[in-house]
């Protein structure tokens, strides 16, 4: 079921255009990312759906109706800001409370709903609070509780966990997550961090300079990206410069590479691969290459290695499982054979 | 150990204050016990009789008419400048300075031509009167020069700028996205400046509020000019007890009662503004 319709959305500020031409359709009960680099447009996009900037062109239909004309405190949507917005003077309860006395709800029903909301949030200690007495992550918390607390059929996330560290970050992903299941809300989450998107999200849509470049599950977007830029922006990905004639794919030094190549694709091209998708001792691979080690970056879970090719000057890298690099750990100097498969390499015009 | 250096950078303020300001007060407050010699100058025989008759109910009507006065330039004043800082707060950034600019230009110039410019449009032939009949306004105008309105028009538009300042600072402050978070929250423009906007910008009210009514209530050239000779409020009082009735006592002992009264509201007003600034900007 399509509760947000997005049609070819756009914003102008002056001659910048800050959102460009964006159709999307949003099911209800779907967790959402909208995933792009710094000014790519994502806060304005979300400022839109909540009524604070005005389209330039296009339409945001909400369960079908379209609402771009409607203020935003007339809208079942509600936004959570990059900067939280608390309201400093009223105390986390009151705060809380706020939305609920807007649609002036009887007084016992308001308290109970800030108890219940203050409970899910594990806050319930701090409800008399000033918001300058709290830390990062409970302000954040609050936050999220003052937005959820109205029960909108949409809930707009710009950046929750930015101010987060870590090991925080890590921990609220989850809550969030599970949050948005228990209340069966339909999040949309604007980040820059690729990982978090992975993480949280059903589905991700990946902006540049105001456009959609790519929407689609995290593994799709993971595993098959559409364009250099989308491979690159998510996760770790080696590149190729290579040549391409219709069928078969050459490196700049005549190494042939096994690689599915999209149709129409000749003349200068990209190849990837992912880190993950490398192997050592690849003498039976389809792709099969001599490299030497230059370093070596331990990462925790697993071992970076970072190997030099003569497909490109930049160093490629390497994954391997603790297992793998405990069994035999390659040293630098060591000269080893890559090896991947022709399914794993992904092919971009240049 | 603590740095020490900024203690030695204060001495010199210090020191002017105290030789100019802590040490006449301290004089004043010594003199209010002494009694008037017969032809002036003082008679060093301790007494409580200044202090008695400031609460004669002359002298402390004169005190309530002043504060009723200095109140209500505060508040007028206070309305009226809230209303500019909010205005030019909402104006596009750069144009900002310019404004403010505007707004305080009629402070860099002389108190007492400022004033008198008043006379020239309150007087009874004056421009006002004159637009009046322009604008077809027949028979007797009440006379508006020398009246308590005269008064408390000439102090509210003396200490307008500052309120203007004192508000805009606080305003100019606020988060856009707090007021934004209210509307998201399904308040309208008009709850959202009373329950978000108007609480975050207290401390300037009180702030502008204080300085007004503090300024207003000892000042005795507005009174005395757009007053007329009649019209008396405290500072008034205190000027004539010095330079024309020589009983420099008496004088001293309404002084005391002035300063102690300003003090304590700037001493509430410090207090109130700590309190609120409890919720700087989140
Ligand atoms: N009110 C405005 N007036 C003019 N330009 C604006 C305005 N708001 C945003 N922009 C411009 O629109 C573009 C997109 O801005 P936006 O805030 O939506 O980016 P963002 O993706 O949220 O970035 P970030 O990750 O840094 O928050 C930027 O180039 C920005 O400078
Ligand atoms: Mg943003």
């Amino acid at each position: 079921m399509t509760l947000l319709s997005l049609q070819n959305l756009q914003k102008d500020f002056g001659k910048m255009r800050a959102v460009d031409d964006v159709s999307l359709d949003i099911a209800g009960n779907e967790f959402f990312a909208l995933l792009g680099a710094s000014g790519s447009g994502k806060t304005t996009l979300l400022r839109m759906l909540a009524g604070f900037e005005l389209p330039s062109a296009g339409r945001i239909l909400l369960d079908g109706r379209d609402i771009a004309q409607i203020p935003p405190n007339k809208r079942p949507v509600n936004l959570m800001f990059q900067s939280y917005a608390l309201f400093p003077h009223m105390s986390v309860a009151k705060n809380i409370a706020y939305g609920l006395e807007m649609e002036h709800l009887p007084r016992a029903e308001i308290r109970s709903r800030v108890g219940d909301i203050l409970e899910t949030i594990q806050l319930s200690a701090l409800a008399n609070r000033k918001p300058d007495q709290l830390s990062g992550g409970q302000r954040q918390r609050v936050a999220l509780a003052r937005a959820l607390v109205k029960r909108p059929r949409l809930l707009l996330l710009d950046e929750p966990l930015g101010a987060l560290d870590k090991k925080l970050r890590g921990d609220m992903q989850l809550e969030l997550k599970r949050i948005q299941a228990d209340f069966g809300i339909t999040f949309i989450v604007v980040t820059h961090d690729q990982e978090e998107a992975l993480v949280m999200a059903d589905r991700i849509a990946i902006l540049k300079d105001g456009a959609l470049l790519q929407v689609g599950t995290p593994h799709d977007i993971y595993e098959h990206p559409t364009s250099r830029f989308a491979a690159d922006f998510i996760g770790v990905m080696n590149f190729f410069p290579v040549h391409s004639d219709g069928t078969i794919l050459r490196a700049d030094d005549g190494t042939q590479i096994a690689a599915p190549i999209p149709p129409g694709l000749t003349g200068a091209a990209i190849a990837a691969i992912r880190p993950e998708r490398l192997h050592l001792d690849g003498y039976a691979s389809e792709n099969a290459l001599t490299a030497r080690v230059t370093a070596l970056a331990y990462h925790g879970l697993d071992l970076q290695l970072h190997v030099e090719t003569p497909l490109s000057p930049r160093p490629v890298i390497l994954r391997l499982t603790a297992d793998q690099a405990e069994s035999r750990a390659p040293r630098p100097g060591d000269t080893v054979t890559l090896g991947w498969s022709a399914r794993d390499t992904r092919v971009f015009p240049a | 150990m603590r740095d020490r250096r900024p203690l030695y950078l204060m001495t010199p303020a210090l020191g002017w204050l105290t030789a100019f300001m802590v040490v006449p007060c301290l004089l004043i407050l010594g003199l209010a016990f002494f009694r008037r010699g017969l032809y002036g100058g003082i008679e060093y025989t301790l007494t409580w009789e200044n202090i008695r008759l400031v609460f004669d109910p002359l002298y402390a009507g004169i005190f309530l008419k002043s504060a009723w006065i200095a109140g209500l330039s505060a508040l007028i004043a206070v309305v009226l400048g809230y209303a500019a800082a909010y205005a030019i707060a909402a104006m596009p950034r750069r144009h900002q300075p310019l404004l403010l600019f505007f707004a305080v230009l009629p402070f860099w110039s002389n108190y007492l031509v400022r004033t008198y410019a008043w006379i020239v449009l309150l007087n009874r032939e004056g421009l006002i009167v004159h637009l009046a009949r322009l604008l077809g306004f027949e028979g007797e105008l009440p006379s508006m020069l020398y009246t308590e309105t005269a008064v408390v028009v000439g102090l509210v538009y003396n200490y307008l700028p500052f309120v203007i300042l004192a508000c805009y600072a606080p305003l100019s402050r606020l988060n856009p996205e707090v007021s934004e978070a209210s509307r998201d929250l399904g308040a309208g423009g008009w709850t959202t400046f009373r329950r978000v906007v108007l609480p975050m910008t207290v401390p300037g009210i009180a702030t502008g509020f204080t300085f007004v009514f503090v300024l207003s209530i000892g000042n005795f050239v507005t009174p005395a000019l757009l007053g007329g000779g009649q019209f008396q409020m405290i500072g008034n009082l205190v000027y004539a007890q010095f330079l024309t009735a020589n009983d420099w006592p008496f004088g001293a002992a309404l002084s005391i009662f002035l300063i102690a009264i300003m003090m304590g509201l700037l001493t509430l007003q410090t207090f109130a503004s700590e309190k609120a600034s409890g919720g700087r900007n989140a």
